[in-house]
């Protein structure tokens, strides 16, 4: 959704930093495919095909992209300048012109050796996991956990892993009651235009995340929803859930 | 055949009898089964008299037969020879309530389970027992193995599903339940019947419009072997479903988490749940099973290691070394429940040694045996480009990703996915599910039924087909209501393909060749014909 620059901006864009929306191209490699994506005259290199253990997930042919990244001074990787970090979103309307897939050329090969090559792994996934944080240990009290979301992104593959922390919480204190809130949230992209993400996000990102605990059902006496459908204007870190673990002996008996 | 009003009566009475009966729910937990109630509802409506039914067939075991099931039995089929192993042992079948017909129908679960199948049911065995039984083999009983239980019963025409496609009727209320709570879901779409070819879809009694609202799919059974891979655990089983972070069903014994990889749409959490939805559509058991047969029947199931163990031109499979892939012991004996698509482990484990020419095999067999290790190689190593495949293409490999088979179907010695596995692959979407082609030169119609698909306007459309498409079989989505889940189907395992085709939830390939070359065209691979023949090889020798 594209909307008049309205909204106030917290911190302009430094120099560079880069924020667009635009297709995303598939560079293919004799190894995995690079992702990249085009915008002002400029060739952006956003990252490389793995596995679900990487930071980086590609995007979508067929669908616009929403690109936060910050230039780095590397050299280019398969012609493009590299964003690192960057942050890719995949724009929900489709877009049917974005479909370019360029074949492997001569010359143009990654600059490194893939972790995880196009086929069978070597028996490990391509990133190790972080090693897990110290069990919670008491005093117990109320906590605030918060869970971000690509743009326009709503509960998918990365949300269990991004919940771990909470039900390590969670279940170290025993009965809990849970308050989830959600938002909504508008990015400023580089040519000064504001995209906010879709009217009542907050609210389905609200229901689902509480959906997801509600199903747990043991050790959490209660989960409250709350969602805010005005956009926060601001780069991914507004995309987010709010999940705050109250131990029911502190919340009171009643409230659980 | 209107239900008689007594029958009716009992039907209500045992509503929630079929629900709970040999479970217990524990808070939090999804009740056991939920649709199933609405399942008996239709159940009771069909006239369920058995059929009766001469022994014959090659190697058919009808429901009843008292013969006693070895500790490991072979069959012969189009491409060698498949074994059965019961890691248990014999079994005496007599009064096994798997082998008993404990409905009113006169079918038992080894009626669609038939272990010359491989423990499913192959189109040839479907049309020998038409042809041997004059079509009143218990298999084509009304409520399922007809196109409509309105239809004419005992007339060919009336069972061309079944007949052409080796599908049964799969009737799902809708909207559908909610597995966590009493009420139903809020689909996320509208569900319209464009073409309803068997009418049971708009039938005012069995269809969306009765008074106990029911979309009608046509599916394969899936296999009884192996299933100790099927249900495990183990790599990818949590709380949430790794794929899309929905919470995952839990087994209503015990509370905990399931894979959901059991069938077509993951409906069923567990084999016992499954087991009592069976007795229920398919027996017309109406009272269910009770716990001990439950328990007798899983505990039955759990056993069962099947695969193919001699090849035509190959000969033996498990002659010579390095053959890990190959046969139910090795299956039985395999590590369950973990990842497969990696050099380490494989998901089909065949060593150089096993495709290297040996002196004591023929000629021919050292041909055979060199094709069917280029096939496994090819199955794990060749690449190309998956493209808008939900499930897959959306978990963070991105859209197209450039992968080989052994991506999809990584657990190791099956093919399964070892998280939870539906995903669409387009075989019951349009423009990808098969279908006859309508021209102005042949008068041959279409067989499926097609329903249109609307997203609704207040979330996104589907990522890959926009708000309005269309589809044969909503799989997951007929249990979900999501939008995003239409035409999404567990993958089943690649085990004693030889067997028992057509493959597919639908029935829409006809034999090995055909699957691949749906594959072909559906991700644009550009196999050569070489590599085509290596791996409908390799796959025949699973």
């Amino acid at each position: 959704m594209l909307c008049a620059g309205a909204l106030s901006w917290a911190s302009a864009s430094q120099a560079r930093d880069v924020a667009f929306v635009a297709c995303p191209i598939v560079q293919d490699t004799s190894n995995v495919p690079c992702w990249l994506s085009e915008h002002g005259g400029e060739v952006y290199y956003l990252g490389i095909q793995s596995d679900v253990s990487a930071a980086f997930n590609p995007p979508s042919l067929g669908h616009l992209a929403l690109v936060e990244g910050t230039v780095s001074e590397g050299e280019r990787i398969c012609g493009g300048l590299v964003l690192e970090p960057v942050k890719v979103s995949i724009m929900p309307a489709l877009s049917p012109e974005c479909d370019e897939l360029r074949m492997v050329q001569p010359g143009l090969e990654l600059p490194f050796e893939p972790p995880r090559p196009p086929g069978p792994s070597s028996g490990r996934l391509a990133f190790a996991p972080p090693p897990p944080a110290p069990p919670p240990t008491p005093p117990f009290e109320a906590k605030t956990f918060e869970i971000f979301f690509p743009f326009e992104g709503t509960v998918d593959f990365k949300t269990p892993d991004a919940l771990q922390a909470v039900l390590a919480y969670a279940r170290a204190v025993g009965e809990v009651r849970l308050q989830v809130r959600a938002q909504r949230a508008a990015v400023r992209l580089s040519d000064g235009q504001v995209i906010a993400e879709r009217e009542g996000i907050a609210a389905v990102r609200a229901r689902e995340i509480g959906r997801m605990f509600a199903a747990l059902g043991e050790g959490i006496a209660q989960v409250e929803v709350a969602s805010s459908d005005v956009p926060q204007l601001g780069d991914w870190r507004q995309r987010k859930v709010e999940i705050t673990v109250t131990p029911c002996d502190e919340a009171g008996r009643p409230g659980c | 055949m209107r239900v008689s009003p007594a029958r009716a009566v009992l039907v209500a009475a045992l509503g929630c009898a079929v629900l709970s009966g040999g479970y217990r729910a524990a808070a939090g937990q999804p009740q056991s089964p939920a649709h199933v109630a609405d399942q008996a509802g239709q159940a009771a409506e069909v006239p369920a008299e058995a059929s009766a039914v001469p022994n014959g067939g090659r190697a058919w075991w009808s429901p009843g037969e008292a013969r006693d099931l070895p500790q490991a039995i072979e069959y012969e089929n189009a491409h060698g020879r498949l074994t059965l192993y019961n890691q248990g042992g014999p079994v005496e079948t007599s009064g096994h309530p798997f082998f008993e017909p404990l409905g009113p129908n006169g079918r038992a679960c080894v009626s669609c389970h038939q272990p010359a199948d491989g423990m499913s049911l192959s189109i040839t065995s479907i049309r020998e027992r038409w042809e041997e039984t004059a079509g009143r083999d218990p298999i084509f009983a009304a409520i399922d193995g007809s196109d409509c239980p309105s239809l004419p019963q005992g007339e060919a025409a009336s069972h061309s599903l079944l007949l052409e496609r080796g599908l049964f009727r799969v009737f799902l209320p809708w909207p559908p339940r909610d597995p966590w709570g009493a009420g139903r879901i809020e689909p996320e779409f509208k569900l319209e019947v464009v073409r309803d070819p068997a009418g049971c879809n708009l039938d005012p009694t069995y269809g969306l419009a009765s008074d106990n609202p029911m979309v009608s799919v046509y599916r394969r059974p899936r296999m009884v072997a192996n299933l100790p891979y099927v249900v495990h655990r183990n790599f990818g089983v949590g709380p949430f479903v790794g794929k899309t972070g929905e919470p995952a069903l839990r087994d209503p014994e015990n509370g905990q988490p399931v894979n959901m990889n059991l069938m077509a749409d993951a409906r069923q959490p567990t084999l016992g749940t499954q087991a009592m939805e069976a007795s229920v559509t398919h027996l017309q058991l109406l009272n269910g099973l009770n716990p001990a047969q439950i328990a007798q029947i899983t505990a039955f199931e759990r056993q069962l290691f099947a695969a193919q163990t001699r090849d035509l031109h190959a000969g033996d499979l498990l002659a010579g070394p390095g053959g890990r892939a190959f046969g139910p012991r090795n299956l039985a004996d395999g590590e369950i429940g973990v990842l497969g698509n990696n050099i380490t482990r494989w998901v089909f484990p065949i060593d150089e040694a096993w495709g290297e020419p040996q002196a004591r095999l023929t000629a021919e067999q050292n041909a055979r045996r060199a094709s069917i290790f280029r096939g496994q190689r090819i199955f794990h190593f060749r690449t190309f480009w998956i493209r808008d495949s939900m499930h897959l293409n959306t978990v963070g490999l991105g859209n197209p990703t450039k992968r080989t088979c052994a991506t999809c179907h990584g657990m190791h010695m099956t093919g399964l996915d070892t998280a939870n596995g539906w995903m669409d692959i387009g075989t019951t979407n349009l423009p990808w599910a098969r279908e006859v082609p309508r021209n102005p030169w042949t008068t041959e119609r279409e067989r499926m039924p097609l329903f249109r698909i609307t997203c609704r306007a207040d979330l996104p459309p589907h990522p890959y087909y926009g708000r309005e498409f269309y589809t044969q079989d909503p799989g997951r989505a007929l249990i979900s209501g999501k939008c995003n889940d239409v035409g999404t189907i567990v993958m089943q395992q690649f085990r004693g393909l030889a067997a028992r085709p057509p493959y597919f939830s639908n029935g829409s390939a006809a034999t090995l060749r055909e699957l691949i070359d749906f594959y072909d065209r559906r991700y644009n691979i550009q196999y050569s014909e070489q590599e085509k023949v290596d791996l409908e090889n390799f796959m025949a020798t699973l």
